[in-house]
């Protein structure tokens, strides 16, 4: 497969991602205009709809976390960083990255095994297994590894520190 | 404090202080705690899920953001200057007047300062700076101080992470919240009708008042979205939550049908801007849960509580000192990690002192928006230099004035719980 073509399925994949991300928060609040309507026009309240978009906030916020958030999108202090030089900026990304990767690695088994866990028992009112609904959050641990770890990776073969902003 | 708890906090500064991402760099440290401790590190992941999971007052957040976001894209802010510009566009310094109005009134649909900031904040800022009428970093500065009306007046979030770690009514908390913002209105008009006397600012032509009836009816949908999330609250018809999904499909619908605003792209758009807030703001939420954890397992609250006990501070010299706490750790931390972080480390204490956890409330998140605006970590400053282009110097030189108004309106909230209390207790506040 040439360059080309491995762009254009990672431009895919991020289109991809950036559809999911989009679709969550829609089915959240369509599910929210749907307890409501029926709550409040119709008179005769849904059981189902709060656990929708508790389930669906959930998945938002980790899959957003994952694959929708670069280093430079999330909440951060960037000032001491900001007044470095690229030299210094590159051991402060190195360490922040290889921090992240470490802690999200070395705590990864014991998540899962907690995710895991969940497999007996199901949601309250749409019976899904509880460790579907809670696997988002290996996806943002794997997603938050894989990340951050190719960063490690770009910083050490010399690639400026400081990310190109894709997103205005 | 025991050893574990030293390294976290000092993992936690350290990897912030170098630009780490906050979110993660709380997670990093709570995973450093509980390897210290030799306990299961899988309770970080466990605290976060099941804090985000059982939380349903936390699902208005999206719902707020995704509320402002489409009333910035359609041209419902637009019409509802046009509005404040026939009301106060005519006095001295008017479009500084404009400003702080649409601010007000624009706070009571959006629950964050920052999307009023660039909202908002945009298209005023162009009105000001055209053909050099107003300087650009005043322009900027007004801005950025009218902003923070945003979350005083209802809704707010801000509040909602409040009452989520106080175990306060939220209802009662945007009450609280509608006295003080239109006190740091007036303090802002004050301020700003002075300063355009003394640095003679242009008077802009009025706008005839035979104008004005039909600029009203213009506005007026906008303007009713205020009444029917707040009757949705206190009229005890909805949940906040639902109020707030209530308001976002009020503001699609009137930017969809009635202003015919918005196409099917800028919906999507909106909806992955809104995702990617979202998560961002989620996932601190759920770092500072962690924290919230940790803190909590090593008794840190009560500790405080009972320093402060034995000290016998009066609860007023308290509240005082807290302040200046927190205005010094507003200009260098952001809103949502203090209270969400710091707050809980002093309800004990506030409970303790017979302090009112409303009044509490309110200031503390006043107090927190004015840390938006102040230099050298001010988000608001930050975002409004990002979209405008002005220099921050040239903001930050004019932003003084503002802070010094803002806080002396802290000031009299902090000295007059009634400011706050007084709505409140109208609709049935009890106190304490």
């Amino acid at each position: 497969m040439g360059n080309g073509a491995i762009r254009r399925v990672r431009a895919w994949l991020e289109l991809g991602a950036e559809a999911v991300g989009a679709g969550l928060l829609a089915a959240t609040f369509l599910a929210f205009v749907v307890q409501v309507v029926f709550r409040y026009v119709l008179d005769n309240p849904l059981g189902w709809t709060l656990e929708a978009c508790l389930t669906l906030w959930i998945w938002l916020v980790f899959w957003g976390g994952a694959f929708l958030l670069g280093p430079r999108d999330h909440v951060s202090f960037d000032m001491l960083y900001e007044a470095c030089n690229t030299r210094v900026r590159r051991v402060l990304a190195l360490i922040s990255s290889l921090s992240i990767v470490v802690a999200f690695a070395v705590s990864l088994p014991a998540t899962w095994s907690f995710i895991s866990f969940y497999s007996i028992q199901d949601s309250a009112t749409l019976g899904i297994r509880m460790d579907y609904v809670f696997s988002v959050y290996a996806l943002f641990a794997v997603g938050t590894i894989l990340r951050y770890g190719w960063r490690v990776v770009c910083l050490l073969r010399g690639d400026p520190p400081d990310p190109v902003v894709t997103t205005p | 404090m025991t050893l574990s708890f030293g390294l976290c906090l000092a993992a936690l500064f350290v990897l912030a202080a170098i630009g780490t991402p906050l979110a993660l760099a709380m997670i990093v440290s709570a995973v450093v705690y509980l390897a210290m401790k030799g306990q299961d590190l899988g309770l970080a992941a466990e605290q976060i899920i099941q804090g985000l999971y059982n939380s349903f007052l936390l699902l208005s957040v999206p719902l707020f953001i995704v509320a402002a976001n489409i009333m910035n894209a359609g041209t419902i802010s637009d019409r509802l200057l046009k509005f404040c510009m026939a009301l106060v566009g005519r006095f001295r310094g008017g479009l500084g007047h404009v400003n702080v109005v649409a601010n007000m009134v624009f706070a009571g649909m959006s629950g964050s300062a920052v999307a009023d900031a660039v909202g908002l904040g945009k298209i005023v800022i162009q009105m000001m700076t055209q053909g050099n009428r107003y300087p650009r970093g005043y322009a900027a500065a007004i801005t950025a101080a009218a902003s923070t009306i945003g979350p005083i007046i209802p809704p707010s979030i801000p509040m909602v992470l409040y009452a989520l770690v106080s175990d306060t009514s939220i209802g009662y908390l945007f009450l609280g919240g509608i006295l003080p913002g239109i006190l740091m209105g007036i303090v802002l008009m004050m301020l700003n009708y002075r300063v355009a006397r003394r640095r003679n600012f242009p008077v802009d032509t009025a706008v005839p008042m035979r104008e004005l009836p039909a600029l009203t009816v213009r506005a007026f949908p906008a303007l009713l979205m205020p009444v029917i999330l707040l009757y949705g609250i206190y009229g005890g018809a909805t949940t906040p939550t639902e109020a707030a999904a209530v308001a976002a499909a009020y503001a699609l619908l009137l930017a969809a049908l009635f202003y015919r605003a918005l196409s099917f792209r800028a919906l999507y758009d909106i909806l992955y801007e809104s995702t990617r807030a979202s998560a961002s703001v989620g996932l601190v939420i759920g770092g500072a849960l962690i924290l919230n954890y940790i803190v909590a397992s090593e008794n840190i609250p009560n500790v405080v509580a009972h320093a402060m006990d034995g000290l016998h501070v009066p609860p007023l010299a308290f509240l005082l000192a807290l302040n200046v706490l927190f205005l010094l750790l507003g200009c260098l931390l952001d809103a949502t990690t203090l209270i969400l972080v710091i707050v809980p480390l002093f309800v004990p204490t506030c409970r303790a002192l017979g302090i009112d956890m409303i009044h509490f409330g309110v200031v503390i998140v006043v107090n927190c928006m004015i840390g938006l605006i102040t230099p050298p970590y001010g988000i608001v400053l930050f975002v409004l230099n990002a979209i405008t282009g002005i220099p921050l110097r040239e903001i930050i030189a004019e932003i003084w004035q503002f802070i010094a108004v803002l806080v002396a309106a802290l000031l009299i909230m902090i000295l007059f719980p009634e400011v706050v209390l007084w709505v409140p207790q109208m609709f049935g506040y009890a106190g304490k």
